[in-house]
């Protein structure tokens, strides 16, 4: 290499050795190259008194190229990115965010890919921008979120991956995978779809999202990792899960009969938590009204008895005339207000009498419910 | 003028060494591999990244890709084992693994990637026309993606390719059938819904009467007791009103028909039809009485 013999020459090896082999990332400082320079044109003015100016010329231009191209090694990494340093297409180191140095062109080339952001893929929909208003909407993709579950039935499936490019992985990311975005897209979906197809609809409509999630994680880890592709899945989220659109309507009325269902037990039990207390409040009363009665009963007994015993007492001192009194003052009070008609059967005078009693007259200036009571009268009279 | 052609000749032979320098070294990049072909016949492969050196002038570089490349077919309709249709489409992964092989028979990977393609679809209609849908979709897809890779990865060596993995990303029932199964899927929703709302009405039902039977029961049940309670109160009257009447049975019934006679024939409109001899009319004919001594019967 021509170039590398000029650097070589006249000045052996330098001090520093800017130009010689070796990965370092600090390269020499501007202010010794300079210093460096101006001590190599004066002792070349000491060589050469009074020598051609040509000579002198053209061997200043070419150490000001050197130094330029020396300079050139300088590169910037930014925050997110991650240098990699490449010699002659060969990967020899990474370099962090920061100043750094590599050898200059056509020896070190570096590559700054933005290692450190996560990236996210959104499969079944897509970011629409919306310039007028400045937003983004979510749009379906139906052809890449329906999937076939195990039990035939279809689902749209919507998911993001989180995902970035391995700490230690930068170089199989870069080198080792032609199309790493797209390797990760195609193995998100091929194994959402392997793991939907092996689950039942109705699990991963509502219980089974985490695990299926945390399954799709694992196979799209084992499988970039098996292609060496330098990639970490970060997280696996599902977004909408639902029945495909032709059928939601139904899916949904079956969550409307399940709230039916509680609704009718809701109703029903309403009616049971009335009717049961109601009858037991009618229970209460019922077996209050036999308290009273049987209280009122046993009160009653016990004013009659003693009021018999009372009037059997007096009776005792005194039978006869009580018992003359008693039944005079009873047939009096009975009779008071009674209409009476005396009868003598026996006496002569009205011997030729026939008893006619008009019966029907006498009913009939009453109610029924009481027309025995003559026939009764006779009996009682004695 | 010496020093002159002296100078034009070192810079001739300056410029002959660059040229040469420059011809004899090639460097490899870290995504690839390099066929070293030296007038037609190829000499070696440098698979290491770097710079490298080779003979000037008849040595020529054929870079070929080392990384792990793309083949992304389109879906297509294979029939399953039990006739079902399924729209299939899969994704193969692989790399060069003989640069001189690869080169020789397929030369480029745009070449390679349609060589690739056809023997995916053979292998994928072969594999998946064994096993039926069932086993597609659900039970054997890993399994199936297994053999599909090693069966390209078979006849695909003789291309000096090595297949790294073949994924089956949909397996889908053509648009036709997918229609039948949104069919299905609805009447099975209905006759899920229908029967949510059955048991709702069943499970009322039940609610219902199971209040009724507990509120029959109760009412019954305060009826019995207040049966049993009304009996005790009578009971306990008669027992009460016999103690006290048992005294002098005579006596109460003189006192209790007197008590009888005055409330029940009480009323004003009550007539008397009277005999005068009886009890009530001793004194009416006879000022000492009809019989004095004798007691009054009721």
């Amino acid at each position: 290499m021509p170039w590398k013999n000029q650097t070589g020459g006249p000045w052996g090896p330098g001090p520093k050795g800017p130009w010689g082999a070796g990965p370092q990332p600090t390269g020499p400082k501007p202010p010794d190259l300079e210093d460096l320079l101006r001590r190599a044109q004066e002792r070349i003015r000491q060589l050469l008194p009074g020598g051609h100016l040509s000579g002198m010329g053209i061997l200043l231009i070419l150490i000001g190229a050197v130094a330029i191209w020396g300079m050139s090694g300088f590169f910037r990494v930014q925050s997110e990115e991650l240098g990699v340093v490449l010699r002659f297409g060969k990967h020899v180191r990474t370099v962090q965010p920061g100043l750094n140095y590599h050898l200059p062109y056509p020896i070190e080339t570096v590559l700054l890919p933005k290692a450190l952001r996560v990236s996210t893929l959104n499969i079944g929909l897509t970011l629409v921008q919306d310039s007028a208003r400045s937003t983004s909407t979510m749009r379906d993709v139906p052809e890449e979120s329906l999937m076939l579950t195990g039990d035939e039935n279809i689902v749209d499936v919507d998911f993001t991956v989180l995902w970035r490019i391995k700490p230690d992985g930068v170089g199989d990311f870069l080198f080792n995978i032609q199309n790493p975005e797209g390797t990760v897209k195609a193995v998100a979906e091929s194994a959402m779809r392997e793991w939907v197809g092996r689950s039942d609809i109705q699990p991963i409509l509502t219980s089974e999202r985490t695990k299926i999630e945390a399954s799709v994680h694992e196979l799209m880890q084992k499988t970039l990792d098996q292609y060496g592709a330098g990639v970490l899945i970060q997280q696996v989220q599902m977004q909408k899960v639902d029945p495909p659109a032709q059928v939601i309507d139904s899916f949904r009325d079956v969550q409307a009969a399940r709230a039916d269902l509680e609704r009718l037990q809701n109703e029903a039990q309403t009616y049971a938590n009335r009717v049961v207390p109601d009858s037991r409040g009618r229970a209460a009363q019922i077996v209050q009204n036999a308290q009273g009665y049987k209280e009122q009963a046993i009160a009653e007994a016990k004013g009659q008895s003693s009021r018999f015993l009372q009037v059997y007492q007096a009776y005792k001192e005194a039978p006869d005339v009580t018992r003359e009194r008693i039944y005079l003052e009873t047939m009096e009070h009975v009779l008071g207000d009674a209409d009476k008609l005396i009868y003598d059967p026996g006496s002569s005078s009205s011997g030729g009498i026939v008893p006619y009693l008009p019966l029907s007259e006498l009913t009939s200036r009453r109610s029924g419910s009481t027309a025995n009571q003559p026939a009764r009268t006779d009996g009682g009279a004695r | 003028m010496k020093t002159g052609v002296l100078g034009i000749a070192a810079l001739l032979v300056g410029l002959a060494l660059l040229v040469v320098g420059y011809s004899s070294v090639f460097t490899v990049g870290q995504t690839e591999q390099v066929l070293l072909v030296r007038l037609g016949e190829p000499v070696r492969v440098v698979t290491e990244p770097g710079l490298h050196f080779k003979a000037p002038f008849v040595d020529s570089v054929i870079e070929i890709d080392k990384r792990i490349l793309d083949l992304e077919q389109a879906s297509q309709e294979v029939i399953a084992s039990d006739q079902k249709r399924l729209v299939v489409d899969a994704f193969a992964r692989y790399r060069i693994k003989d640069a001189l092989r690869f080169y020789q028979s397929v030369g480029s990977i745009q070449v390679a990637n349609i060589q690739l393609t056809t023997l995916l679809n053979a292998s994928l209609r072969r594999v998946l026309g064994e096993v039926t849908f069932i086993q597609v979709v659900r039970d054997e897809r890993e399994m199936l993606m297994a053999r599909i890779r090693d069966q390209l990865d078979k006849e695909a060596s003789g291309y000096g390719i090595s297949v790294v993995d073949v994924r089956i990303r949909r397996a889908d029932l053509p648009e036709q059938n997918s229609q039948a199964i949104y069919q299905r899927m609805q009447t099975e929703r209905q006759r899920e819904a229908a029967e949510f709302r059955a048991q709702g009405g069943q499970k009322a039902q039940e609610i219902r009467a199971k209040a009724d039977r507990e509120a029959t029961v109760i009412i019954a049940e305060a009826n019995s007791a207040a049966e049993r309670i009304r009996g005790q109160g009578d009971g306990e009257r008669n027992r009460l009103f016999a103690q006290a009447y048992n005294q002098d049975p005579a006596f109460f019934a003189f006192y209790r028909s007197m008590s009888a006679y005055q409330n029940g024939l009480k009323s004003s409109d009550t007539r008397f039809l009277l005999k005068p001899d009886s009890d009530f009319f001793r004194f009416f004919g006879h000022i000492g009485g009809r019989s004095a001594a004798s007691a009054p019967k009721p």
